[in-house]
């Protein structure tokens, strides 16, 4: 891997990550970046709260709002779901309908439906259903290979 | 690139969805046209009609239109209950009747009535090699998934 370390007079500090495919050493340098584990700032009552990437479910937005959930709680995001689509695409989320992204290491099983679609089932039971348009992305990402459309 | 990625989309379940029915249309041809040789055979001829052979392929294209858009694909269902049992009845009669009306079994009534119990039990196989798809598909889906979340467990671990 190449670096590229450049002193600017003005302006903010700024670290760019190049990839072309999201390796462990890639990943880890992610990571580190986000100190340690990737983190995302949520709202709950009232009350800022920083959550663990980890440990979220999933994304859903309803009315225009974002929405944060893990096995607990739910939280209110500041971006849009596009804006994590982007942010998280490069680790274990993905986006599964037009208003949702999971996390693929808390899906704990998947079932096959008529018209191409996937019944998702979250590690809290929940099932969350990926559409026809996404479900071959999906497949081709548990296979191993990444969409980066 | 928003607006392209959904013309994609809504180009390739168009596509989808034409493949799915040529397979369909294809699947009950043959099963038809078997079902139409054997008869042959039976009544000592070893020739089967073009005419009727072309109006089994038109009519399997029009069912399979109809089943896909009309009947929510129900012969591809996860179950098969009250509401499909009408349609695959419904569809098996419309069979029989072309059948009937175009004379593929001469003049013998009792035949298509043989042939809509046939063309019943055709929904059903397929219906059920369709869910024994699914279930195959399942298995393949849920080690990806274990596998999939085995790598990152490593990955993790390397850090």
């Amino acid at each position: 891997m190449k670096y590229k370390v450049e002193r600017i007079t003005e302006g903010e500090d700024e670290v760019i990550l190049r990839y072309c495919r999201m390796t462990p050493e890639v990943e880890r340098i992610w990571k580190f970046l986000y100190g340690g584990q990737a983190k995302l700032m949520g709202w709950k009552e009232k009350t800022h709260v920083v959550l663990d990437v980890d440990k979220i479910l999933y994304f859903e937005s309803v009315d225009g709002k974002t929405y944060a959930y893990t096995e607990e709680d739910v939280y209110a995001m500041d971006v849009t779901l596009n804006k994590l689509e982007e942010i998280l695409h490069a680790i274990n989320y993905f986006r599964c309908s037009k208003s949702m992204i999971i996390n693929i290491d808390k899906v704990q099983s998947l079932k096959s439906l008529p018209s191409n679609r996937i019944d998702s089932v979250m590690c809290n039971g929940e099932h969350i259903m990926i559409s026809r348009t996404y479900a071959s992305d999906f497949r081709k990402r548990l296979k191993g290979g990444r969409n980066d459309g | 690139m928003d607006k392209h990625r959904k013309l994609l989309a809504v180009w390739e379940h168009y596509l989808t969805t034409e493949i799915a029915i040529e397979f369909k249309s294809c699947l009950y041809f043959f099963a038809i046209l078997f079902f139409y040789c054997v008869y042959q055979i039976l009544m000592g001829s070893t020739q089967a009609s073009i005419l009727h052979m072309a109006e089994m392929i038109f009519l399997t294209y029009v069912m399979g239109y109809v089943q896909v858009y009309l009947m929510s694909n129900f012969d591809e269902g996860e179950v098969l209950r009250g509401r499909e049992m009408v349609c695959v009845g419904l569809c098996s009669l419309v069979y029989a009747g072309i059948s009937v009306l175009g004379g593929w079994f001469g003049k013998t009534v009792w035949i298509s009535v043989l042939f809509f119990g046939y063309v019943v039990f055709l929904y059903i196989c397929v219906f059920l090699v369709y869910k024994a798809k699914r279930k195959i598909d399942d298995k393949i889906m849920n080690d990806n998934l274990r596998a999939f979340q085995a790598r990152r467990t490593e990955h993790a671990k390397c850090d």
